[in-house]
């Protein structure tokens, strides 16, 4: 073996790592660092798009003259503490139950919030609409039946119409799904320790578990709030009709002035930017010093909670929960979807197929399937190979840059949804990727990838994290060159968290809103934004039929999913 | 002189700014069962990891059979897969998404071996290992002890240039882990493979290799072959961590035939052997290291040569022998001794040297 082959190859190995970092932290400060750039500085150019550029401070003095932008602000963070105080009780005590309890049925109670998470909230939202609508809504017509209720006893347009129907979608499934896998990595010993010194296990959970969890639980709980603040949807159906206004709402209501008023909105979505800066700025200091080892130490818990006779209590309440937040409202949108005119039980004949054939017909609705499903699959692919890559450099602690690629990966879920959509409308109307990527799907599709790298990246890098390096080295030593190794020792071993990432960055392709509402354009509408489409026309009952079908789409590949994803989640049962 | 299989020279390598091994240096011969001894963190499996190719030194040089692998003066680094060496780490490292077969198979798959002679090769491995009829085991439904007999098999199916072990026993009960020791041995004369072997245990140390490398926070301290550095250790360090030592202070006093050490408050002196005198002055404050099984316990009598008197303070009773605690020369020390010749507590005794298995050492700061 000559020298000089040798020199050469130890070159290309560690170039070749250093590529893909570089690779990898381009990308992100391209797709996320660029659009705030053009944020911040289209807030401060005058001119209309297109145009030539003018600075002044013009946006922000008639954004914030208008006493409409500080109550939308506040109005935001009003309503994302309301339902994040009980969502945080409820889905902490759901995650205790399904990883730390004998409670019966926990598997089923896990699957189902996985399905809630993946169920769109937009039909949800329409759901509870024909549930408490105040003159045609079912509970109301139920409730005005009782001798002492006079007028619509439910309103949900309205401040806490909000709170609850938050609270109905995603509020606790997305939190119970990042929460369990914590409460389950608790280590063994810590809990076992407290119950061998004489503790119960309610006060093992109480003095022990949620004071060792508490820098994690506050992680979700501080995710959550800003999820919180750039919720869109809801306020959108529920708030607008009413005057209730939060910030996500005000910059999509700016877009959409004639002419639009971008100024004023990227404006808004600066000032947003900053608020962030700060809560960011808070939660770190917070957490200085506090160390999350104890939560991925070795030897999981089989220890469980003996809940004797609460146990049916437990399962008892969390079913009730999934009937009354999921199947009710999905019930009554199939009953929506299916009559003539929604409340209307005395017409001649109620129950028709019309609005089903009608969507089916409705040569939108095909342009919009074609449109989804690209979009999706594109998102998917783009995930799995994005993050797959990005996971394994974050693993490997071979990066130098770790702590920039980590933050960089999580601004996503940070940066509302809408915002970034504006930061990217703007990103790609500017440079030279305008023809490939403004209002086509590719653009979309780009979009969405960039929004769930916190999923991808945490899945993968967790799973390569979970391999140990010494299956990888061992290959190495045996012969095998690096790009050998990754085909046949990592991918096959990462294979399963693949297919659930793909999973994932297809279902939340499917139904996200916020995302592509500023980026779509006629000949790339998904199937989310008809639906929006639809219910704001007063095509309830059509949007309706739609929301099913997506919510059957996305139940179908769950179920599909389930073989592939719940032996993943539950494998540390033992 | 016979060219050495394996050759570090002032090898070293830090993360930041701990240096896990500094200007470690020495040579395998072919055949040999070397052993890198020392206590966790002490840099052994680093320099293993190093000698592997996973990890690249900043300074020195690596050579397998006289050709450099690694060094950065030259510019030269061999990846792992290019050493031909075989490697079995602590954890095993099984693929859990192959079986049995496809784990000991893969070295030869990677190398393009052909069908046939591939099958030949692996049932002849795992036949050296005692697993034949496990081929279509999954590789996670095995044992402890059988997931490192097929690790074993993996990194021997090729017939690799040197075998790296990083305690590969450390992770099996008592029993089997002796039994894995004894096969072990056997297998490395069978095949005569050079072996670099890393471990905590100075029993599994002692047993298995030809000689011993004792590494103290990246550093050598001593090489030589397990009586060498058992009975002639060259630091305090390397003397305690292979068993238990006795160490007495003294000074150095020279007369024409001999050389003694003297002790504080003691009324006897130790007269040192021919090749441990050493280049101590006249007047040298010494230590003198010795292992409690070479000292006798004697009744009260007469002085004789190289006895000290003593005082028994405690007695311990450990079933198969007795362990004394004694005070002499103003230090206490722990001894052992057979139930022939009981000395109760307070007694009087004698403890009697053996000058040819006393180790003079300077004293250390």
């Amino acid at each position: 073996m000559s020298s000089i082959a040798a020199s050469v190859q130890a070159g290309i190995r560690l170039s070749r790592f250093r590529l893909a970092e570089f690779g990898a932290l381009l990308f992100f400060t391209l797709v996320m660092g660029l659009p705030i750039i053009f944020l911040l500085l289209s807030s401060l150019n005058v001119a209309p798009p297109g145009k030539e550029a003018a600075f002044g401070l013009a946006n922000w003095s008639r954004a914030f003259s208008d006493p409409g932008t500080l109550s939308a602000l506040w109005m935001s963070f009003l309503l994302s503490v309301t339902h994040l105080v009980p969502g945080m009780i409820l889905s902490v005590m759901m995650a205790w139950l399904i990883a730390r309890t004998d409670m019966p049925g926990r598997n089923l109670i896990e699957f189902l919030c996985w399905f809630g998470y993946f169920v769109p909230d937009f039909p949800l939202v329409l759901a509870w609409i024909l549930l408490l609508d105040p003159s045609f809504g079912f509970l109301n017509t139920v409730a005005a039946a009782l001798p002492f209720v006079q007028g619509p006893l439910f309103n949900p347009y309205s401040f806490w119409g909000i709170v609850w129907v938050h609270l109905a979608t995603g509020g606790v499934w997305f939190k119970v799904m990042l929460l369990t896998p914590i409460f389950r990595r608790l280590g063994a010993a810590l809990e076992e320790a407290g119950r061998v010194a004489g503790a119960s296990s309610l006060t093992v959970l109480w003095r022990i578990s949620l004071p060792a969890l508490l820098p994690a639980i506050l992680a979700v709980a501080a995710l959550s709030f800003i999820r919180g603040l750039e919720s869109f949807n809801t306020e959108l159906l529920l708030g607008t009709p009413v005057g209730i206004y939060v910030y996500a709402t005000r910059i999509y209501d700016y877009t959409r002035h004639d002419p639009p008023a971008f100024g004023e909105a990227t404006a808004l979505g600066s000032v947003f930017l900053l608020v962030l800066a700060v809560l960011a700025f808070f939660y770190q200091r917070r957490l200085k010093g506090k160390k999350f080892t104890v939560v991925t130490g070795q030897g999981y818990s089989t220890l469980r909670a003996r809940l004797g006779k609460w146990k049916y209590v437990a399962l008892g309440g969390c079913l009730l929960y999934f009937a009354v937040m999921m199947a009710l409202p999905l019930s009554f949108l199939l009953l929506g979807s299916l009559m003539r005119r929604y409340g209307f039980f005395n017409l001649r004949s109620p129950f028709s197929l019309i609005h089903w054939q009608n969507l089916l017909t409705d040569p939108l609705f095909f342009l919009s399937l074609k449109n989804s499903l690209v979009i999706a699959a594109a998102t998917a692919l783009a995930s799995v190979a994005l993050y797959s890559t990005v996971g394994y450099l974050l693993a490997s602690r071979k990066v130098r840059s770790a702590p920039v690629l980590e933050l960089l990966c999580w601004l996503p879920w940070v940066v509302p949804g809408i915002l970034m959509s504006l930061g990217l409308l703007w990103m790609f109307l500017a440079t030279p990727l305008r023809s490939v990527l403004y209002g086509s799907v590719w653009g979309i599709a780009l979009a969405l990838t960039i929004k769930e790298s916190p999923v991808g990246t945490q899945a993968f890098k967790a799973a390569f994290l979970q391999l140990g390096a010494d299956l990888e080295e061992a290959a190495r030593v045996s012969g095998a060159s690096w790009r050998y190794t990754y085909r046949r020792i990592l991918v096959p071993l990462v294979a399963p968290v693949a297919a659930t990432v793909g999973l994932i960055s297809f279902g939340s392709a499917l139904t996200s809103i916020s995302t592509p509402v500023l980026l779509y354009s006629a000949r790339s509408r998904p199937l989310a934004i008809l639906l929006m489409e639809y219910s704001f026309s007063g095509e309830v009952e059509r949007a309706a039929a739609l929301g099913l079908l997506i919510t059957a789409i996305v139940s179908v590949m769950m179920l599909l999913g389930r073989k592939v994803v719940l032996p993943l989640i539950s494998r540390d049962e033992g | 002189m016979i060219k050495p299989a394996l050759e570090l020279l002032e090898v070293t390598k830090s993360y930041g700014d701990s240096t896990a091994v500094e200007r470690m240096s020495f040579a395998l011969r072919p055949g040999e069962f070397f052993t890198l001894l020392g206590p966790s963190g002490c840099g052994k499996t680093t320099t293993l990891r190093l000698v592997a190719g996973l990890e690249e030194p900043e300074a020195g040089e690596i050579l397998l059979n006289g050709v450099p692998i690694a060094s950065p003066k030259l510019g030269i680094f061999l990846p792992p897969d290019k050493r031909r060496m075989g490697m079995v780490f602590q954890s095993y490292a099984i693929w859990p998404h192959m079986t049995v077969f496809e784990n000991v198979a893969f070295p030869l798959r990677v190398r393009g071996e052909a069908a046939q002679s591939l099958r030949q090769k692996v049932s002849e491995a795992l036949d050296l290992v005692g697993l034949s009829g496990f081929e279509q085991r999954g590789a996670t439904e095995l044992s402890g002890g059988q997931q490192q007999r097929v690790a074993l098999a993996r990194a021997l199916v090729y017939t690799p240039t040197i075998l790296l072990l990083d305690e590969p026993l450390s992770n099996l009960d008592a029993k089997l882990r002796e039994q894995m020791r004894a096969e072990l041995r056997a297998l490395q004369r069978r095949l005569n493979l050079s072996v670099l072997y890393v471990t905590h245990d100075q029993s599994e140390a002692m047993t298995l290799s030809d000689r011993i490398a004792v590494v103290r926070q990246g550093k050598l301290e001593q090489i030589g072959s397990p009586v060498e550095i058992y009975e002639r250790p060259a630091t305090t360090f390397v003397g305690d961590f292979l068993g238990r030592t006795v160490v007495l202070e003294g000074t150095v006093r020279k007369s024409e035939q001999s050389i003694f050490v003297e002790f504080p408050g003691g009324d006897g002196r130790l007269s040192i052997g021919e090749e441990q005198r050493g280049s101590f002055a006249e007047g040298e404050t010494v230590r003198v290291v010795s292992r409690p099984e070479d000292i006798q316990i004697l009744p009260i009598g007469p002085a004789a040569p190289n006895q000290l008197k003593a005082t028994v303070n405690e007695v311990a009773y450990l079933g198969d022998r007795l362990e004394y605690t004694v005070g002499a020369c103003g230090r206490t020390l722990v001894l052992v001794a057979g139930k022939q010749e009981r000395h109760a507590a307070g007694a009087e005794i004698r403890l009697a040297f053996d000058p040819a298995r006393l180790t003079l050492l300077p004293l250390e700061k």
